[in-house]
Order: structure tokens, then sequence, then C-alpha cells
């Protein structure tokens, strides 16, 4: 960890990489004069693993393997969007019961990543019940793509022109006993994020962006969405079968960190809607079609939701088996200009929360966030020191 | 409510003045070829007629010759797209620049979060973005050689994986 | 689909309990680059499914409480100072457990210019779990595996020199009793 000083009294608190709360190794710095931020800025690197690099030493069907485990929250929507540019290169388009069978994967992940993200988010501003409770409830939707797939994480769904797996009448049936489970159990958040006077507190007001600065900075999916910046690839562009059974956009005004919840948890129910209509009309079709090995040369650029917003593909084939080009931009690292400037006169107190509520995953983009203290001696706080922190400042 | 086709339209009649050419490789995309000098009026104009967001900032190593393994070319080339996108729409301004002359404007005037691309094409590919706030390092380690760029075709990882097609 | 483990798994739980009880460990976690897949796995062991703090093995921050480090990813080269930094502040006898397949030989990574390839080029690692990303279950088997070894009084022998990270001071030799 380094220090740096800067002029008389303002000092570099840099904050992890390594903290228990946040899975993922990121480094923090943030500027602070008394109490108020003043400056944030962010690194990245520690989960750099040269994936655009590999990608020009595998094959297409190789490719998938590794796009997938960009991320281990959102990998499926990773491979949709690389399987979905390859088959544009290929000129092929894969049949319409793959595509539905793909948005329900992508559905399901979306609702596990929000559930998933509702716990950490909580246990940032040490509501630890809400995290054990989103995260037992997440379990149900665990136990669906593990029945799907046969894996929890990493579902694999996706082939090059098709899926691998197919829906019985007995797993969606399953699966909506699931849905209706966990329909009553969103509620009773939504009741808790919209009620509970604690939890108000560490979020209303807390963070606010407004429409221009999201546009400005860029901000992407419920964060932009949260701040009444309406966007959303399934809506705009749509891909999958998001066409025949699309989603409505969620969007709210006030731009702050408790719209972000609500954001997030109304997208959940409005995935458990989307899913019931495949449910009720699913296609009948092959779940493949055949895709030349050597993929014609072009270039496409391939853009899909993922639950943290716009993610990107550059895909460039020169005609043979292996990419030439494979450029991913993922959703946080748009999101990450939008820490850096809402940090800013803010409490240190309420860091924890602002990082968490634009959802980071760290793998697909992996950052560092500074912050510079105004004191007399500087200090290294552990993310746990500034959790904790936030948590008594509040108390 | 614009169609996909206006949308583009838009865009084309925007650029047409900066443009040395523009293409339409996919239905939902235009691709616009630029010299360096005329990035910063074509994304100004963008950006002042508030068309769309800008995306990603993309480099692709464009050497002169298929390289034989480990070897470096003079010759060569970097090309940036800037993509941006309106609703379906995705509109990429293209320049290139030589290796021996791999300077690109910064655009952060313009639009202050393209700083983390910026970052990202300078340590990756060995662009030097003039006037770009932040030259810090973005996701390589501070121990990573100067002068190494990952993403140039003439980089080749140690360790490289070779299960390919070709078998091994 | 309910919310309980499967009735095998249940009887390998309940031997751990007994084990966890006489050793209670305390487990620090590090990420070394991966895609999480494998982190939130673990992290899934301590909801209430699987529950694994009701056996006495606590996961906390410190590295110096710490028994066992359950440590997942391919090791980057930025991370690797920050994993020999922990491992070098806990205190012996300390137990290195590689979750997923990444730890073992960086996985899918494998070629990728950024990454040293498997834990265990830059720790010694007593125990292995592969999985990409392994279950939970496969998780606490692992950890239960080792506290096996701990339970029988199994020292870790090593043969394998660790770096030491850049600018670190030995810390004073602590023996736990």
């Amino acid at each position: 960890m380094t220090f740096e000083q800067h002029g008389e009294n303002r000092f570099v608190v840099p904050i992890g990489p390594q903290h228990p709360a946040l899975k993922e190794p990121g480094h923090f710095e943030f500027v602070v004069d008394g109490e108020i931020v003043t400056g944030a800025s962010v690194r990245l690197g520690y989960v750099h693993r040269g994936i655009e690099k590999g990608a020009e030493d595998r094959t297409w069907t190789q490719n998938l393997y590794l796009m997938e485990r960009i991320c281990g929250i959102c990998s499926h929507i990773h491979a949709t969007a690389f399987v979905q540019g390859v088959e544009k290169l290929a000129g092929v388009e894969a049949p319409p019961r793959a595509r539905a069978i793909r948005e329900i994967f992508a559905e399901l992940e979306r609702i596990h990543s929000h559930m998933l993200w509702l716990g950490v988010a909580a246990h940032e501003g040490g509501f630890d019940a809400l995290f054990m409770y989103s995260w037992r409830d997440r379990e149900v939707v665990m136990d669906m793509l593990e029945m799907l797939s046969g894996n929890r994480v990493h579902y694999s769904a996706n082939l090059i022109g098709g899926v691998k797996y197919d829906l019985t009448p007995e797993m969606t049936d399953k699966i909506r006993e699931g849905l209706n489970y966990l329909e009553e159990r969103l509620a009773h958040y939504l009741d808790v994020v919209n009620n509970d006077e604690t939890f108000i507190g560490r979020t209303r007001g807390i963070g606010t962006m407004t429409r221009e600065q999201a546009q400005l900075l860029g901000a992407v999916g419920p964060t932009a969405r949260a701040s009444n910046f309406a966007y959303d690839v399934r809506v705009d562009a749509p891909y999958a079968a998001y066409a025949e059974f699309p989603v409505e956009m969620v969007v709210a005004q006030e731009g702050d960190l408790h719209a972000r919840f609500v954001v997030r948890i109304l997208e959940t129910m409005e995935s458990i809607r989307v899913l019931r209509r495949i449910f009720e009309n699913m296609p009948e079709s092959e779940l493949v079609t055949r895709v030349p090995r050597r993929i014609p040369a072009g270039e496409t650029i391939s853009r899909v939701e993922a639950p943290r917003g716009e993610l990107f593909y550059f895909i460039a084939s020169g005609g043979g088996e292996k990419p030439e080009r494979v450029k991913v931009r993922t959703p946080s690292l748009c999101n990450w200009g939008t820490v850096i400037t809402l940090a800013v006169g803010h409490k240190l107190a309420d860091m924890p929360m602002i990082l968490a509520g634009i959802d980071p995953c760290f793998s697909c983009n992996d950052r560092l966030v500074m912050v510079k203290r105004n004191r007399q001696d500087p200090q290294v706080w552990t993310w746990a020191d500034l959790r904790n922190y936030g948590i008594e400042y509040y108390r | 409510m614009s169609t996909l086709e206006e949308i583009l339209q838009k865009a084309e009649n925007l650029l047409q003045p900066f443009a040395q050419s523009s293409n339409r490789p996919e239905s939902n995309r235009l691709d616009v070829y630029l010299s360096r000098e005329n990035l910063i009026p074509a994304v100004k104009a963008l950006v002042e007629a508030r068309w769309g967001y800008l995306s990603t900032i993309t480099g692709i190593d464009r050497p002169a010759a298929v390289l034989e393994e480990g070897q470096t070319s003079e010759q060569g080339e970097i090309e940036v797209l800037y993509s941006f996108c309106s609703g379906a729409a995705i509109v990429s301004l293209r320049v290139r620049v030589p290796y021996a002359d791999a300077v690109l404007p910064s655009i952060c005037p313009l639009i202050p979060s393209a700083t983390l691309g910026e970052r990202e094409l300078m340590e990756m590919f060995g662009v030097k973005v003039e006037g770009t706030p932040d030259t810090s390092r973005l996701i390589l380690a501070d121990s990573w050689p100067e002068g190494v760029y990952p993403l140039r075709k003439s980089f080749v990882p140690a360790a490289r994986f070779s299960g390919g097609a070709e078998g091994g | 689909m309910g919310l309980e483990v499967s009735k095998p798994w249940q009887q390998v739980l309940d031997k751990i309990r007994t084990w966890a009880r006489v050793n209670s460990p305390w487990a620090i976690h590090f990420n070394s680059g991966s895609c999480n897949g494998c982190d939130i796995e673990i992290l899934a062991t301590l909801t209430p499914r699987y529950d694994v703090e009701r056996f006495g093995i606590k996961l906390q921050g410190s590295p110096r409480h710490a028994d066992v480090l359950i440590c997942t990813g391919p090791v980057s080269l930025q991370s690797k100072d920050r994993l020999l930094r922990i491992y070098w502040q806990m205190p012996e006898p300390k137990f290195v457990i590689a979750v997923g397949s990444c730890g073992l030989s960086g996985g899918v990574f494998h070629g990728c210019y950024n990454i040293v390839h498997g834990i265990d080029e830059v720790l010694p690692v007593d125990v292995f779990v592969p999985g990409c990303p392994p279950r939970p279950e496969g998780i606490i088997y692992g950890v239960a595996v080792l506290l096996e070894a701990l339970k029988s009084g199994k020292r870790p022998e090593r043969t394998m020199t660790v770096e030491l990270p850049t600018g670190f001071e030995m810390p004073q030799a602590e023996v736990r009793q």
C-alpha cells in the first residue's frame, strides 16, 4: 500500500485491496478534508488476467469458456454477447427456442445477481440480517440454474449457433414455484427498503446523481436508470428473444442510493414476470444451428444488458479459427467514473454504501478508488475499518 | 420517435465535414474514418448535438506484415475506435496512427469519463494521448516493464496457450 | 426445491462439526484475481443453508488472527505481493487452501500474460479444492480434510521457499500452543 503526501495536511488513505466484505481485490484512495471527501481516484489491475490477449490464442468455441469466466456473477451474459457477435459474423441466427432459453438464463442470472448485490450492499451498511436473508433466498435461483445446466455458477448454456440445454415441463413447473416464492420475498425486501428508518437514513439523499451527470459521466445500467436516464439495451436494441418477450424498463427519479436499491428490486420482479411470460409461450424449434469452424472475416459490435448495465463486445475475425481481436468493455468500467465524481462532497462514512450502490463487479474491471485525507497522521484503513466507520457514524 | 435509419443519417450528416470516408458495416452501424486532426471536431459535433453517448474506446493493432513469433515490426499502425451509441445505433469514429507517431489528442475536455478508456489505450497499445488528465496505469502493475504493450501483436506471452485446433 | 442440504452431505457436515469444535480455526479469504465465482461460493458457505460458522469455522479479516488462508484465483501479477504479505503476517502454524481450478493451474486462463498460474507457485498449498467453481459443499469438504490434519496434530511439511513481499520486515515469531 502506498502513501502520498500532498501539500500540507493532505493525506492519502489507501483502502484495501484485501478486505473481507467486498470479496474482490481492489484499491481505493480517497482525499478527505476532515470528514468530507474532496477527491477520489481509481486504480485497477488486481483482477487483470490478460483475457483479451488470451482470446487471440483460442478457437471460437474455446473462447466461449474463457469469456464466461470474465465474471462469475454475470458469466452467461458475457458468453451471450460473445456468441451473438460471432453468429452475426457467421451470418446465422440462433433458432427461436435457443434465443428464448438464452433470455431465460439471462433473466435468472439477473435475479441472482441483483439478490447477491442486495445482500452485499446491505452488509456494507451493517444490515447483516438482510444479507443473510437475501442470500438464503438466492439459493432458490442457484438451484434453478443448477437444475437447468448442472452447475450453480458458469452454466455454459451457450453454443455458437444456439444453446446446449433444453427445458422440460417438469423444470418449468419447479421454476414457477421458485419464482412465486421469490416474488413474495422480494416484496418483503422492497418493504424493508422503503420503510426501515435506519436503512432510509443511510440511503436517502446519499450519492445523488442527476440525469445530466449520469449522461455526462457515462453511467449505465440500474445506476443510470435510478437517475432517470432511461436506457436499457434489452429495450433499445433487443437481442436474444427480447423482441418477442420484452421487458419494461424500471426508472426512478431521485437518483440517490435509495433509488438504486428500489430500481434493482423492481427489476428483479420484472425479470420474474418476463420469465413467466416466456414459459407460457415457449417457442418450439431445434436448439442449435450449424456454424462453420472458420468464421468469415469481418468486424462486429455486440451489446447486451448485463445486470450492471451495458456490456460491449467488439469482435474482429480474420477468416480463421481464432479471433483477431476481442475487446470487452464491461459496465462497471463506465460506472466507476460516476463514483469518482459522486464521492466528492460526501462524508467518508458514506463511501462504502456509495461504492456498493453502483454494484461494482471487480472481475469485470478491477479498479482502485483513491481517497486522500487532510489529517495530521496518515492512516491505513482496511475495508472493514471503512465499513465499520460508516456503520458507527450513523448509529 | 426516429427510426434507426434516421438516427444513423443524423450522425452521418453531423460527421460528414470531418470524414475521410464512411460506410455501414452492419445495419445498425456507421463507421466514420477520420484523420487525427479531425477527431476533436467530430466528437464535438456529436456531443453538441447530444447524439448518443460514448460507449467504448477500442484499440486495434495493425502491424504492417504478418509477424513471425517474437518479431517486432517497425511499420504498422494502431487503429482506435471511439464508439458512440444511441438506441440501437452505433457510430464509430475510426482513427489510425503509425507506430512511429502514435499520438492522439484527448477527448476528455469534451467527455470527462473518457479518461479510463484513454488510460487503457496508453498502456495496452502504447498510444500517447495528449492532454489526458491522468496518465497513471489503470490495469497493468507498476512493475510491468515500460515500452511493453500487451495488446500489440508483437507481444508474445511467456506461457501462451497452445491447446488450439492445431493440437498440442 | 428446499433450503436444506441433502442427507449424505448432512453426514459429512456433522463430522466436521466435531472436528471444528475441537479446533475452531479462523480463516481468512483472499481473491488473487479470480472471476469471483469461487468467492461467492465461499461466501455462500456462511449463509443459512450451509452455515459453516456453526461448526466453529470463522471467516474474518485479519491475517494476524488466521490459522487458514482460503485463496482463490490464478494469482495476477499485482495481487502476488498482497498474497505474500498476508501469508507472512499469519502466525504459525498456518495452512493454505487453494480453491478452484484457477488456483490449481491457472485454470481457463492458462497462457494469459498477467497471471502466475496456480497458487502453489507462490505459496505452499495444503489442500486443493478443484472445480470451476467448486460447490460450497466441496469447499467445506476441503476445509474438513484440513481439519482432520489439524486434529491429528499434523504439521505441514514445507520444502518450498516462500518469497518475501516488497519492503516487508519479518514479523516476530509467534508460537501458538
